[in-house]
């Protein structure tokens, strides 16, 4: 009787876990330093984590298909190496964006074609552009690093209403996204994608475009961070962009978007998730802590989180497989009645 | 008129059968690499040396190892990314041991067996840590040992400052670079996890649990004791991996195999083990990792350079995954 | 409404349907049936655009119908009700409604109208009597509840044919009522239904019209009243089955194979007493919820059990693992085959083999003989007559309902139990099967083993049964000898409300 009674409390909290815990790093942080709780720290986080967080918002929409996108690291140095060589060539910095975001679509487009045309694991297609787009690239930068112009730095540094340019890059992408999942009809039917494909081809849905699409949209976002990284630090090194998928994928597992599909949100999940990881690199590094430390910490905290996560599922698994007795509730109120 | 239709096209008929059984067959990728070095024999000087298939095998006998561990893991039903930060763990707690410029031991007689046992240990210990966390934790395979992989790299450069560690005894350096001894070790790994999968109560439990875990608990599968087991492997053919390649590069390196994860999944999928669970053999793997090899190998002969291959790289994955649709959709025909 | 004229269709050379006519008038129910692999599902493919005939065709009021796809039948207002949901837990009531084709919202914007949806849905919703609001998860819905969902998806396309196929097999008693009663009412706006099922006895029930098929021919078309059950049997399985349950000449012996005494579980089942003779068949009745499946999964060691105690032949169970279980001689069939019960994927041999396999291990590395499992594997199939156009290297899910139980029969029946708890033996499974597996159970009884038998067929219960405990609230509220069977009592003892309703 105790444990019904605790139950439903535990829930609530674990429900909450992503917040708590990161409200449990905030206070950490802030008692630790009080450096820390100044404002421009927190819009340092927010510049810090913009890339990393529209990388993670574009993977959200392939991990909510029950897909996952290996090639974004890549896809984000080709767009920069094209880039990159562009502005150096003397191009305009408007039509070098141009062109590199729509490289990011085309990439996620070529992916795309791969999976669902010709019906092959998104994990191996990703897998084997992944090498084709660092190739590409490497190739086009003959693996020297490469010094963009001041342009780009002044655009990153750029602030409209008072917003850095970067946190309002990601305040539109997260917004737009938002928007997209939860209150279109190609949002909700990528949520049915996600959770049966079969069910969905049945109820009519034409699945190979939802999945064509969101492939591109990952792409896209994946050349949109790429831009937003360049604008913070503007050189292309032969290894920008490199494991970012990992990052990426933690910040929306971290955020509860489920890797089998169909359950997750970019907003507040994702972003939470990205935040979160960068929150915790920001304050290590404002205690000074041993900057090999950081990734221990990191993935402590993630581990935390995902342990936390896997006890939610498995109390409400309880929790429901309770409620199947409505009869026997009712029993035990009787009971109580008649004690 | 139908009759005689169908009597002149028998013979037709039977001669794409062999085709199709051959494409079809689990050698296919074995028959890949006999075309791929056939083809490529002529216009690549030193391709068929005696030296350069030495080449081959020192470079692929550890991967292999790891590959046949990731195996396991895959027709379980789960997934180890954690395998190459294992190796790299493994390969700067050997050289911390057995340095002879810093080691702990450094000059004793006991330098190699403790340093071995402590490898293969640490690997163990990571592997359990993964089984615990998807077992008993229930955490989902991928984040678990995403979340260990993490760690355990961070622990390996923490550990050694990013720095590599040379001067190991040369009684060690020899288990990496005779080949005959690596082609022993690995040899025996390969052999033991083929035997277990196939012969083996372990192995048919294995296949079970991939295929459907809730049917295989009532049918009295002991699935958490195998599925933790299985990871424990997972991590100890990635530690002898890590003794093979600190052995063999006479360095250890926590950065180590770090590049060389997606190609360890890549060659096992390859070679016919599904990322679903439940299907797959070691015989496979040894193809898929031997493919992949061939082609890296031959393209550094041609001389290209390496960003080439690594494009020829994602070219050749694809165009192996795209056969291997091809073939579901012809066996789902059939 | 629709007819269906002269239908043709085969796969690799093999005709399943063989000139297929008949006619669902406007408001009119008919039943169909047949045995697996009659042609049922195929026909109904065709009729939702699945699949294309090789030859005759379709009417729709008159006009020629040819789908070529779900997207047409829903436009010709066909409205399809599977056994297998087509539902998105994931997504609320409204959007599953609509999940095919939103409307969109005035504004230039591409969003959905969610007060449309909304207001539509909660009118459904209401008129199906389901209490919730539009927003609800699907995955907060019970299975029947579900059920209704998917009618009030046919209603939100406006449907004027409905096919029902096999709606009840994952129904609680009163969720099916309640489904036949929706049923009436669609009937009375004038909607045509077709109902699919192997419950003849409710097909009997709710069908104007009885269209029987037997390898891809319809041999019997009659109005219901001329139909009764022992015809319909005969006409499906072709020759006249004179007894469905087959007759047992062994008694139970005295030895109590089962001993249960006192189990409780709290909030799942209170008290549970009884004792399972060698060689007796027991039936356990009750409706889904009543805790029977719960019983058996605490016997087999799936669920904990808070107190109480559990013998086989005198052994102590209690806190055993199931493995640990099976090795003492229980086995359980679950009721979910798919989920539960076999590797779907893997080879017939395979999973006739898995329960059995530590008995062909040898060595302290278990090296398992091959020759000794195949052995047995061919020995244990004849047992059960699975079909012997089955290879044993063919994948299960290729096997027809009848012959997958058949294969979980045989890998229980491989390790030779002592006491076999079997949860709804018959589940979704053609009569010809249905009389194979009742013979099953009777031989095992003739050989002493104990058999626990659970089953939401009372009929089944009463045909094979020594006796049956009856369950209400995971509790025995009534033991039924074979003399006394009466399907009213039973029925009664399982629904009883009683006062605390």
């Amino acid at each position: 009787m105790t444990t019904t009674g605790s139950n439903p409390i535990g829930l609530r909290l674990l429900n909450q876990a992503s917040l708590i815990l990161f409200a449990v790093v905030l206070i950490i942080f802030g008692v630790l330093s009080p450096a820390f709780f100044q404002p421009t720290n927190a819009v340092n986080i927010l510049i810090q984590t913009s890339s990393t967080g529209i990388l993670a918002v574009g993977m959200t929409f392939v991990l909510l298909t029950a897909g996952v996108d290996l090639s974004v690291g890549s896809i984000m140095f080709v767009a920069a190496a094209v880039g990159g060589k562009l502005i150096l060539g003397g191009w305009s910095l408007s039509a070098t964006l141009v062109v590199m975001l729509a490289i990011g679509g085309l990439y996620g487009a070529l992916n795309a074609v791969f999976i669902t045309r010709l019906a092959i694991m998104a994990f191996i297609v990703t897998l084997a552009t992944r090498y084709l787009g660092r190739g590409f690239g490497l190739r086009l930068t003959e693996t020297r690093a490469m010094n963009l112009p001041e342009s780009f730095y002044e655009f990153g540094a750029a602030r409209i209403l008072g917003l850095p340019l970067p946190v309002l890059i990601f305040a539109i992408v997260v917004v737009l996204a938002h928007l997209t999942l939860t209150r279109t009809p190609f949002g909700r039917q990528i949520y049915a994608v996600g959770a049966d494909l079969d069910a969905a081809r049945k109820a009519g849905i034409n699945t190979r475009w939802i999945l064509f699409l969101v492939y591109v949209i990952c792409g896209f976002c994946a050349a949109v961070a790429g831009i937003v990284a360049l604008s913070q630090a503007p050189a292309v090194s032969p290894g920008f962009g490199n494991n970012r998928e990992f990052m990426a994928i933690a910040a929306a597992v971290l955020g509860g978007t489920s890797l089998f599909g169909g359950r997750g949100a970019v907003f507040p999940g994702t972003v939470l998730g990205a935040v979160l990881i960068q929150t915790i690199d920001n304050g290590l590094n404002i205690l000074n802590v041993n900057p090999y430390l950081y990734p221990l910490i990191t993935s402590g905290v993630i581990f935390i989180a995902v342990l936390l996560d896997a006890i939610r599922n498995r109390t409400l698994e309880r929790l429901n497989r309770r409620r199947i007795f409505v009869e026997m509730a009712a029993d035990q109120s009787a009971v109580k009645k008649s004690l | 008129m139908l009759s005689a239709a169908s009597t002149t096209s028998t013979p037709a008929p039977r001669r794409i059968n062999v085709v199709k059984r051959l494409f079809l067959s689990e050698y296919l990728v074995l028959g890949l690499c006999v075309v791929y070095f056939a083809v490529f024999t002529p216009f690549t000087p030193g391709f068929a040396s005696w030296s350069n298939l030495q080449t081959i095998l020192a470079y692929c006998l550890p991967i292999l190892v790891v590959s046949v561990g990731l195996t396991l893991v895959l027709i379980v039903g789960g997934i180890d990314l954690s395998v190459t930060s294992i190796i790299a763990l493994a390969s700067v707690v050997g050289g911390k041991i057995m340095s002879a410029d810093e080691g702990w031991l450094a000059g004793s007689a006991w330098a190699i067996p403790v340093g071995l046992f402590a490898m293969m240990a640490i690997s163990a210990v990571v592997g359990a840590v993964n089984g615990a966390a998807i077992t008993i934790g229930r955490i989902p395979a991928v984040i678990a040992t995403l979340t260990t992989m993490m760690f355990v790299s961070g622990l390996a450069i923490w550990f050694t400052l990013s720095r590599k560690i040379g001067g190991l005894p040369s009684g060690f350096v020899m288990l990496g670079q005779n080949l005959w001894i690596v082609a022993a070790i690995s040899g025996a790994a390969i052999l033991l996890a083929h035997v277990a999968l196939t012969k083996t109560l372990y192995g048919k439990w294995l296949y079970a649990i991939g295929h459907n875990p809730r049917a295989a608990i009532v049918s009295g599968v002991p699935v958490g004791r195998v599925t933790f087991f299985t990871y424990v492997f997972s991590g100890l053919f990635a530690g002898i991996a890590a003794i093979l390649f600190t052995a063999g590069l006479e360095t250890g390196n926590p950065e180590m195999a770090r590049d060389n994860l997606l190609d360890v999944v890549g060659a096992v999928v390859i070679g016919g083990t599904s990322l679903y669970g439940g299907k797959g053999h070691v015989i496979g793997t040894v193809f898929g990792v031997l493919f992949l090899a061939l082609v890296d190998n031959s393209l550094n002969l041609i001389g290209l350079n390496f960003y080439t291959i690594a494009m020829v790289k994602g070219g050749v994955i694809l165009a192996a995954a795209f056969t291997d649709a091809l073939r579901n959709r012809f066996m789902a025909g059939a | 409404m629709i007819e269906f004229v002269n239908i043709e269709k085969g796969f690799f050379g093999v005709k399943v349907l063989k000139g297929v006519s008949f006619a669902v008038k406007p408001g009119e129910t008919v039943g169909l049936v047949g045995e697996n692999g009659a042609g049922k599902s195929t026909l109904m493919n065709i009729l939702g655009g699945n699949l294309q005939p090789d030859a005759g065709e379709m009417r729709l009021n008159g006009q020629p119908y040819t789908p070529r796809s779900p997207r047409d039948a829903e436009h010709a207002r066909i409205a399809f009700i599977h056994q297998e949901l087509n539902l998105f837990g994931n997504l609320s009531i409204a959007e599953n409604l609509f999940i095919g084709g939103f409307p969109r919202s005035a504004t230039w914007l591409p969003f959905i109208d969610r007060r449309k949806i909304r207001e539509r849905t909660s009118e459904l919703l209401r008129e199906l009597q389901l209490p919730y609001g539009p927003d609800t998860l699907v995955e907060r819905l019970s299975a029947g509840e579900r059920q209704l969902v998917e009618i009030a998806k046919a209603l939100a396309i406006d449907a004027k044919l409905i096919i029902f196929d096999e709606p009840t097999t994952s129904l609680t008693a009163r969720e099916t009522e309640r489904l036949f009663a929706i049923m009436a009412k669609l009937r009375e706006r004038g909607i045509s239904m077709i109902y699919i099922s192997h419950s003849l006895s409710d097909v009997l029930n709710l069908c104007d019209e009885i269209v029987v098929l037997r390898d891809g021919a319809v041999v019997g078309n009659a109005p219901a009243s001329e139909l009764p059950m022992e015809r319909m049997i005969a006409l499906m399985v072709g020759r006249e089955i004179t007894q469905l349950f087959p007759r047992r000449d062994t008694k139970p012996e005295e030895g109590i194979a089962l001993d249960v005494r006192g189990v409780s579980q709290p909030s799942v089942a209170r008290n549970i007493t009884f004792q399972l003779r060698r060689g007796e068949v027991l039936g356990v009745a009750g409706l889904m919820g009543s805790g029977r499946s719960e019983l058996a999964r605490i016997l087999f060691g799936l669920d904990p059990c808070a107190a109480g105690e559990i013998r086989l032949n005198g052994q102590l169970l209690n806190g055993l693992s199931p493995r640990e279980r099976i090795q003492r001689g229980l086995a359980f069939l679950t009721e979910d085959r798919r989920m539960e019960g076999l590797c779907m994927e893997a080879a017939i041999a395979d999973n006739a083999a898995l329960v059995a396999l530590p008995r062909f291990a040898r060595g302290l590395f278990g090296f398992v003989s091959e020759k000794k499992s195949r052995a047995a594997v061919r020995n244990i199939r004849e047992a059960v007559k699975l079909t012997p156009s089955a290879r044993d290297a063919q994948p299960v899910k290729t096997l027809s309902g009848g012959n997958q139980q058949k294969v979980v029969l045989a890998k229980w029946l491989l390790n030779e139990p002592k006491v076999f708890i079997i949860d709804e033996p018959t589940r979704g499974i053609d009569v010809g099967a249905k009389h194979e597996v009742y013979r099953l159970i009777n031989e095992l009884a003739a050989r002493g083993t104990g058999v626990l038998v659970i089953s939401s067929e009372v009929e089944e219960l009463i045909g094979i049964c020594d006796r049956i405990l009856v369950m209400r609230r995971g509790e025995i509220r009534d033991t039924v000898g074979a003399s006394e069977f009466d399907r009213e009592r039973i029925l009664r003892a399982a629904l009883h409300e009683g006062a605390s309703v």
